[in-house]
């Protein structure tokens, strides 16, 4: 396969350059490639990105196929020009053993469009209490080991999950939350949570873990990752460890460099804001922002985490947590941080592509560059699509930005060398 | 009364100053009505009303069954718990049933906050609040701001004070937006744990001791304080609470003369007020019951009877 005439995103800057695949892999990038190839794209205009990778996605597989199984999540990934997805272990029953981890990895090889990987549970059951066979889970395919959607709350546990980990190469996520504070609370704690006296979530629920978690790593001296970090006392925890060297990596989600807790109040507390963390103030958007242009978050993940229309058509206070995030990331991205003058194109690209290969230690991805597996998102800059519930394709529709107007849109995304995604086509 | 046109009534933030004085004028001339042998006037003849409680509540409910009775309308209760609702049937699901029966108005108290808009996309009802979560509960406003005008004369630039658990209270916040409208200069007072996050930024002043701000007040508001917030250490032990925050005789002789003494209720006596000041502040807790009564009723009249197209 042959593109020609696309702007493409490289680590450090955007060039017109063509790009010749044979097989899965780019084998030359250039001007002017002349290669006779079968299929050739012309991509005049176009702008083109490293296939995204998302570290944090919910596919409800095992348990809540309804809501999203292997297939409709990997449409929904492809369609945001998304290539590799990890799927989180709270599922029913939770991904916690070798045999569940491998059966994800194989049934996702039949059937997916995208490449999907296992994230292994941490304990067993998501308990908290004992570890799970990490040694058994990465024969099986997993990379990093989470319990989230619940944080470790025992420290000693969570001790001895970084050293195990440490041994076993594997990347342990840690959801950061002390539940005993954030007790029953729906909303962030702020003036909105005050004026309508809803159980609220103070932010240091989150940034007391992550000082907990940030300690032990650098106690032990090994890595860490933190997920969807949504607070401004938390970025200021980690922008400290990372001065001090401590093996910390960090993500948002980009409900957090997009919303707030007013726009809870603006959308009427529709239960598809919902969400856990829960959206901050605006200093914490600012914060997160600033943070994605310094570095101190090292990538964008989408928290996807469909729920169907009951569990999701009740009072805010009711809902459970949870929004999906796959189909709009890229865009989300683009019209808040590049059309919004925080970053630019190869930041995206860095902290959806080649960020999350290097904190989950993947090869031959991440970036458009010979030798690479070719994973590539072809996206029109120039467009912008509303996003409504007929247009997605995942299986479930709980997003906060139902009718919204996003600029950016991705054309087509390629997977190993293969269209698996072109717009209106189906595929 | 011509140009209501408020179709829900979900909280007292989204009202104005205008349209409390027509719901106080109009409460004026229901009282009358209860005080009637006959007490029953054909306003709202051939409207049904449902009554749909997801919360206990005895006294709100009633007050609003005998409100709608005394206006005619045919009034149903429905009461459930969300408990037994999370086992089957879905709070809105319950809404789309009843919408089938073609209610005019829907009177709904539940637990969860901020929750009633949402029910309005699911039905062509009236919707009225009477409690939802710790947000608002409009009514219970209305009656205490009618119950002080009527004391008074007038409700312009009172010093209130509202005692007790404001966190969980909707009470608190209703009146708060009510009072507020009247240039009134409002004070919550209670345990530093059941004062919410940032609470000044409502325009309210914040005080942790009962002692140094009762002297002031024109209105006071005592809440009701449940006892399982011991249980979650709101607050150490009933005895504590009553030393610091509780309408004790002592108390009352700080308080100025014509000092108006509220209660949503029902009391626990010896726990927010001493039975020993019973006598002093029960009559005027009772009224606030009468006039709840009259409040409703001229609340459902506005509302059924408005002539807005949906």
């Amino acid at each position: 396969m042959l593109i020609k005439n696309a702007y493409l995103i490289l680590s450090k800057e955007v060039k017109k350059l063509d790009i010749l695949i044979e097989s899965n892999k780019i084998t030359r990038i250039g001007e002017n490639i002349s290669e006779k190839c079968k299929e050739q794209i012309d991509a005049r205009g176009k702008y083109i990105f490293p296939g995204f990778i998302d570290m944090h996605t919910h596919l409800r597989t095992p348990g809540r196929e309804d809501e999203e199984d292997l297939l409709s999540g990997s449409k929904a990934a492809a369609k945001g020009g998304f290539t590799k997805i990890f799927c989180m272990p709270n599922t029913q029953p939770p991904i916690d053993n070798q045999g569940l981890a491998k059966w994800i990895l194989e049934e996702g090889k039949k059937i997916a469009i995208v490449d999907i990987y296992p994230v292994g549970a941490i304990t067993v059951n998501r308990a908290g209490k004992q570890l799970t066979e990490f040694e058994a889970l990465s024969g099986a395919g997993c990379f990093s080991l989470s319990d989230d959607g619940d944080s470790v709350s025992d420290s000693l546990i969570l001790r001895r999950a970084l050293e195990y980990a440490k041994m076993t190469k594997m990347l342990i996520i840690s959801h950061c939350e002390d539940t005993s504070l954030s007790n029953k609370g729906v909303i962030r704690e702020s003036f909105i949570s005050s004026k309508y006296g809803l159980p609220a979530v103070s932010d240091i629920s989150e940034s007391l873990i992550v000082n907990r978690d940030i300690e032990l790593a650098k106690y032990l001296d090994a890595r860490i990752h933190l997920a969807h970090i949504s607070s401004f006392k938390s970025i200021e925890i980690i922008k400290r460890a990372k001065k001090e060297g401590v093996k910390v990596t960090a993500e948002t989600c980009p409900h957090y460099f997009c919303l707030t807790v007013e726009d809870i109040e603006k959308g009427n507390f529709n239960s598809n804001f919902k969400v856990n963390p829960p959206l901050g103030e605006k200093k914490d958007l600012k914060a997160i922002r600033q943070a994605l242009k310094d570095g101190v978050i090292d990538c964008i993940a989408t928290d996807h985490a469909p729920h169907s229309l009951a569990e999701k058509e009740v009072p805010f206070e009711g809902a459970p947590f949870g929004l999906i995030g796959l189909e709009f990331a890229f865009s989300l991205a683009y019209t808040y941080l590049v059309k919004g003058n925080i970053i630019g194109l190869p930041a995206i690209a860095e902290k959806m592509s080649l960020n999350p290969a290097k904190i989950i230690g993947l090869k031959n991805c991440g970036e458009i560059k010979e030798g690479n597996f070719a994973d590539l998102a072809i996206v029109d800059l120039e467009k912008t699509q509303k996003i409504d519930k007929e247009s997605i394709f995942s299986k479930s529709k709980n997003t906060p930005f139902l009718g919204k107007e996003l600029e950016g849109v991705v054309e087509c995304t390629i997977h190993n060398g293969r269209i698996v995604y072109q717009k209106d086509k189906n595929i | 009364m011509e140009d209501w046109q408020k179709k829900h009534i979900l909280g007292v933030k989204d009202l104005t100053r205008n349209e409390l004085e027509t719901i106080f004028s109009l409460t004026s001339s229901f009282k009358e009505i209860s005080q009637r042998d006959v007490k029953k006037v054909p306003a709202l003849r051939g409207k049904t009303i449902v009554n749909l409680f997801f919360e206990n509540s005895t006294r709100t409910r009633v007050s609003f069954e005998l409100a709608a009775k005394r206006l005619s309308a045919d009034v149903v209760n429905f009461s459930t718990s969300l408990s037994s609702l999370s086992k089957g049937e879905s709070v809105i699901d319950t809404i789309k049933n009843l919408e089938a029966y073609h209610p005019d108005i829907m009177i709904i108290r539940i637990g969860f906050g901020a929750s009633l808009s949402l029910f309005t996309d699911y039905t062509h009802a009236s919707i009225i609040n009477a409690g939802d979560g710790s947000n608002e509960h409009p009514t219970q406003s209305f009656l205490d701001m009618f119950t002080v005008k009527e004391a008074r004369g007038s409700l312009e630039k009172l010093n209130v004070l509202i005692v007790g658990d404001i966190l969980h209270s909707r009470v608190a916040r209703s009146n708060i937006f009510g009072f507020q409208k009247y240039s009134a200069n409002i004070t919550v007072c209670g345990p530093s744990t059941l004062v919410p996050y940032e609470f000044s930024k409502m325009g309210v002043n914040v005080s942790y001791n009962l002692d140094e701000v009762i002297s002031e007040a024109d209105v006071i508001i005592m809440l009701r304080m449940q006892k399982e917030r011991q249980q979650s250490s709101f607050f150490s032990t009933q005895r504590e609470y009553m030393k610091w925050f509780s309408l004790t005789p002592e108390r009352i002789k700080m308080l100025k003369k014509d000092c108006l003494i509220m209660h949503p209720g029902p009391v626990n006596w010896d726990v927010e007020i001493s039975s020993a000041v019973k006598e002093r502040v029960h009559p005027l807790i009772l009224k606030q019951a009468e006039n709840g009564l009259a409040v409703r009723m001229a609340t459902l009249y506005l509302v059924g009877t408005n002539k807005r197209e949906i």
